[in-house]
């Protein structure tokens, strides 16, 4: 990235997970000191476990949610344990990314 | 340990606690009963792997008793055609097999092996500070929660200190001020591996459901903001083993030190006397017959007692489904005339018994759609300062509403609030002197008076005394005419999305031309004394409220002359002469009670006469119906029965509930008309001709349906567990803090449904079968419906639920296998043709 625009490198984790899930992952958020996320409710799309729709009318719990998370890289490694641990008994999506931010302090 | 390796521990430990926490069903608020399959978040593994897991960690059978199938067998409703197919549908591969092994936590081990007493004691302290904390007893730090207020009390409990003596006491207060590393470092004193943590947190909740329940009602289901004391699992989970760490180290040392200094709960006894029963538990016997035919009898003879009990389970339901499914093979004839009123109810299985009489009585089509009819909504009645949320737990309210004074002076709306305060503050007035500890000396001298005659008149003539306590209070409180809407104005729905949802809910129904002039909307409620599962009668699609609020709001709605104009642009014209109308069935009484007249026209009142009218003798036929069925009948007036039952404060047994739920029908009424379905189906309208992408069959699917297997499932599990997994006997029911109850003085929150909504004496009222959901629809779409949802494939993969479809009614019906393929149906014969294959 040209120093000139004068960005923070961290870390961007993005995890897709049914409705029901998003408590136990704020959770984990708050724990590791995420401090802002992103959720977008009622995503879909095909995985390995087939396809899975988007919006359910009257079900917000098993309809997925994708979850956006930016923080610095030392606290990543913690969020990321938990999330692999709770990925390793349901389907869903973790991708990890470096990204750069403008306002390095709302992400502390 | 780093501030990173701590961070990493600690989540970690969250999503092992989460992952224990997946046998523990959430248990909602006695307000708001819920009522929901105890193993719903187990549902990724199929209904006999969820047994298993759940018979290794909570100690709970999972099937029904062998003498229900001996009793069902003798009287005909198990036959040997029925075993003879469940048999050849059985698969050879035991489903659920594996470790048979009880999980126990490390205390529960030590006490079998030393005879202390340390699990118990956890449970006895835990409970007792649970409680205190529900009920605001302890004086909870800002932003904190129980760990923290029970951290701030140990160091003055006498309690502990008589258990294992004051250094024990400072060691527990001595506590990481953060609940996440206290049950780390309890875990690791425990000596639990990181490999067992999972299954020693497990086994924990398991051992009191009830307040693990509530604990994970609160952290996984409750709403942000909920109001009341916030006992999260991971609070619970660090007081808990906070005492086990405690309780085990101070046996451990006192048996060191040859028992001396170790209190009675602690010192080591004869072994065997303080067994705790579950590691003793004795496995569920055999079916046992003796006139089977030789060669069947060999057959189940040669499985194990758990695959012979699955046999036995299917071939229970198979007798129902081909019962119910010939019962729908024969078509009635439909009347060609339009009809002058459509009725919708809800789906409960309790509206097809007033839905088959209604249309007898008169000119009538009717509908079944979910309570809430689509509407989602948080709702404050007329001088409530509360909140309600009137949609199923799977959603969230998405808009507000308010009951308001319409066409009414300030004057007259001010008296009846004013009537009604003055009621409420008299209650909470005797309740506080009742329950203070010198005041009820005084006030038995004061109202002592009146309230002996009142309790004796409320004892002998329940009907009566409430009918003089109601006319009282209208005249404390004259009503006034009120009206539930939501104007985009004052910030309520926009008009686009008041469309919506009209829509919506009328295509869902299958009820988008051909309207009646009339058309009535009717939720559902149960009006009860005295009756802490108040609720759990009320209707589940409306969060466990009553429903004719929704109701109220989803008529006002569809009559407004914009939402009309926008609903005529999306394809659907309602007459303007259609006026809609809002009811509520109160299932106690069978009384149906029509709101708002006041928003009637005129040109409609005669219409809503006659209606009222025909409703009032379809409400006497089921009165009739039910009566007979009611434990303990008295009388030969049906009504009377009823009514004085509903009235009744020591009456345990109201009305039936859902008890014998048994199936969830998908199809348009002409698929059912004709049919007594017994009040044992949930039907939701469903016509395929209007959905041709499958949205409405997948919303039905997956909400509705949804919420009938909750309701099914929980019947089920209280059926066949009462131990365990029901709330056990009403009449030592004790409420704790408006949450939950308890047997007797104290323990753990009882879970599940009472015994009294379940049994008849001592034997099941409710058959205890997995849900068959009967779908009339075309099979490609179903089948697509079903793959693009994972939770349909779970619970039908899983054989959680059964399903049955067909194409039209002219089609035969076909059963869906676990593994994705169907079958044709016929009547307790082998399922060998193949009708198609879907992967």
């Amino acid at each position: 990235m040209d120093e000139t625009w004068a960005l923070t490198k961290m870390t961007r984790v993005e995890v897709v997970v049914g409705g029901e899930e998003i408590p136990v992952l704020t959770e984990l958020l708050s724990e590791v000191g995420a401090i802002g996320f992103t959720v977008v409710s009622n995503v879909s799309g095909l995985g390995h476990s087939g396809y899975h729709q988007g919006r359910l009318l009257f079900n917000d719990r098993n309809a997925l949610s994708l979850i956006t998370v930016v923080l610095p890289a030392d606290r990543a490694g913690a969020l990321l344990d938990g999330l692999r641990s709770l990925l390793a008994h349901r389907s869903g999506v973790l991708l990890v990314s470096d990204t750069w931010v403008s306002r390095p302090e709302y992400f502390q | 340990m780093s501030d990173r390796e701590l961070r990493t521990a600690r989540a970690r430990l969250l999503v092992e606690v989460e992952e224990a926490a997946r046998l523990i069903a959430p248990l909602w608020p006695l307000s708001t009963f819920i009522a929901v399959n105890p193993f719903w978040d187990l549902r990724q593994m199929s209904f006999a792997e969820a047994i298993a897991y759940a018979v290794r960690v909570l100690g709970i059978s999972g099937y029904p008793s062998a003498t229900l199938f001996a009793e069902a067998y003798r009287s005909g409703r198990i036959t040997v055609a029925d075993l003879r197919v469940a048999l050849e549908a059985h698969p050879t591969a035991e489903d659920g097999k594996g470790s048979d092994v009880k999980i126990l936590t490390a205390t529960e081990r030590y006490d079998f092996v030393y005879g202390t007493r340390i699990a118990a004691t956890t449970e006895r302290e835990v409970a007792k500070w649970s409680a205190a904390f529900l009920a605001k007893m302890l004086p909870v730090p800002p932003d904190s929660g129980f760990y923290a207020a029970w951290l701030a009390m140990i160091p003055s409990d006498p309690a502990i200190r008589r258990i294992v003596g004051r250094s024990g006491r400072d060691r527990l207060a001595q506590l990481s001020v953060q609940p996440e590393d206290a049950i780390l470092s309890c875990l690791e004193r425990l000596g639990i591996a990181e490999e067992d943590r999972v299954s020693e947190l497990a086994r924990q909740l398991a051992r009191m459901p009830g307040w693990a329940g509530h604990a994970k009602w609160r952290s996984r289901w409750a709403p942000p903001g909920q109001p009341g004391p916030t006992l999260h699992l991971v609070d619970y989970l660090a007081v808990r083993l906070g005492y086990e760490a405690e309780l085990f180290s101070a046996a451990v040392a006192g048996r060191g030190r040859m028992g001396r200094s170790a209190s009675g709960y602690l010192r080591g006894q004869p072994h065997g006397v303080s067994r705790h029963p579950d590691v003793d538990r004795i496995e569920a016997g055999r079916v046992q017959i003796e006139d089977l035919p030789s060669d069947l009898g060999d057959e189940l003879s040669g499985l194990s007692v758990i695959e012979s009990t699955k046999v036995w389970l299917a071939a229970y339901e198979g007798h129902y489904r081909d019962q119910l499914l010939d019962a729908l093979s024969r078509p009635a004839s439909l009347s060609t005339e339009p009809p002058a009123v459509q009725a919708v109810f809800c789906i409960d299985v309790r509206s097809e018994g007033l839905r088959r009489h209604l249309e007898v009585v008169g000119s009538y089509e009717t509908f079944g759609f979910a309570g809430f009819f689509a509407l989602p909504i948080r709702h404050q009645p007329w001088g409530s300062a509360e909140e309600i949320d009137l949609c199923p737990v799977l959603l969230h309210p998405s808009s507000e509403t308010a009951e308001r004074p319409c066409g009414e002076t300030d004057v007259a709306a001010s008296r009846q609030l004013r009537g009604r305060q003055a009621q409420v503050g008299a209650r909470m007035m005797f309740d506080t002197a009742r329950k203070a500890a010198v005041s009820p000396y005084i006030l038995a001298e004061a109202a002592g008076f009146l309230a002996g005659p009142m309790a004796a008149a409320k004892t002998l003539f329940p009907a009566l005394y409430l009918k003089l306590r109601s006319r009282v209070r209208t005249m404390l409180a004259p009503p006034v005419a009120t009206v539930i809407e939501t104007h985009p104005r004052d910030g309520g729905m926009s008009d686009e999305e008041q469309a919506l949802f009209a829509e919506t809910a009328l295509i869902t129904m299958g009820l988008t031309r051909d309207f009646a002039p009339l058309v009535l909307l009717c939720g559902h409620g149960s009006t009860t004394e005295n009756n802490p599962y108040a609720s759990s009668l009320d209707c589940g699609a409306c969060g466990g409220n009553r429903g004719g609020a929704s109701a109220r709001a989803a008529a006002w709605i569809l009559n407004r002359a914009t939402t009309r104009d926008l609903l005529a642009q999306r394809g659907i014209s309602i007459p303007e002469e259609t006026v809609f109308i809002a009811g509520e069935h109160d299932t106690a009484t069978d009384r149906v009670i029509i709101f708002d007249l006041h928003l009637v026209p005129f040109t409609h009142r005669d219409g809503v006469a006659v209606l009222e009218a025909d409703l009032e003798r379809a409400a006497v036929a089921l009165a009739k119906e039910r009566a007979r069925l009611l434990p303990g009948a008295k009388g030969h007036d049906p009504v009377a029965q009823v009514t004085t039952r509903s009235a009744d404060w020591a009456q345990v047994q109201p009305e039936w509930g859902l008890a014998r739920n048994g199936a969830f029908i998908v199809a348009p009424r002409s698929a059912t008309i004709g049919a007594d379905l017994e009040c044992r189906c949930f039907l939701h309208s469903y016509d395929a001709a209007v959905d041709p992408d499958g949205v409405a069959l997948e919303t039905i699917l997956t909400a509705p349906m949804v919420v009938g297997h909750w309701i099914n499932a929980q019947y089920y599990f209280s059926t066949v567990d009462p131990d365990l997994l029901s709330a056990g006997d009403k009449t030592v029911h004790n409420i704790v803090a408006g949450t939950g109850v308890v047997a007797g003085a104290g323990g753990d929150l009882k879970v599940g449904l009472p015994l009294q909504s379940l049994f008849e004496s001592d034997r099941e009222y409710h058959e205890p079968m997995r849900l068959l959901t009967i779908v009339q629809a075309p099979q490609d779409l179903l089948v697509t419906v079903i793959d693009r949802n994972p939770v349909l494939r779970e619970l039908f993969d899983g054989q959680w639920v059964h399903l049955a479809a067909r194409d039209d009614q002219l089609d035969n019906w076909k059963i869906r296998r676990p593994d994705g393929t169907w079958a044709r149906w016929s009547p307790a014969a082998t399922y060998t043709e193949e009708v198609t294959t879907h992967g």
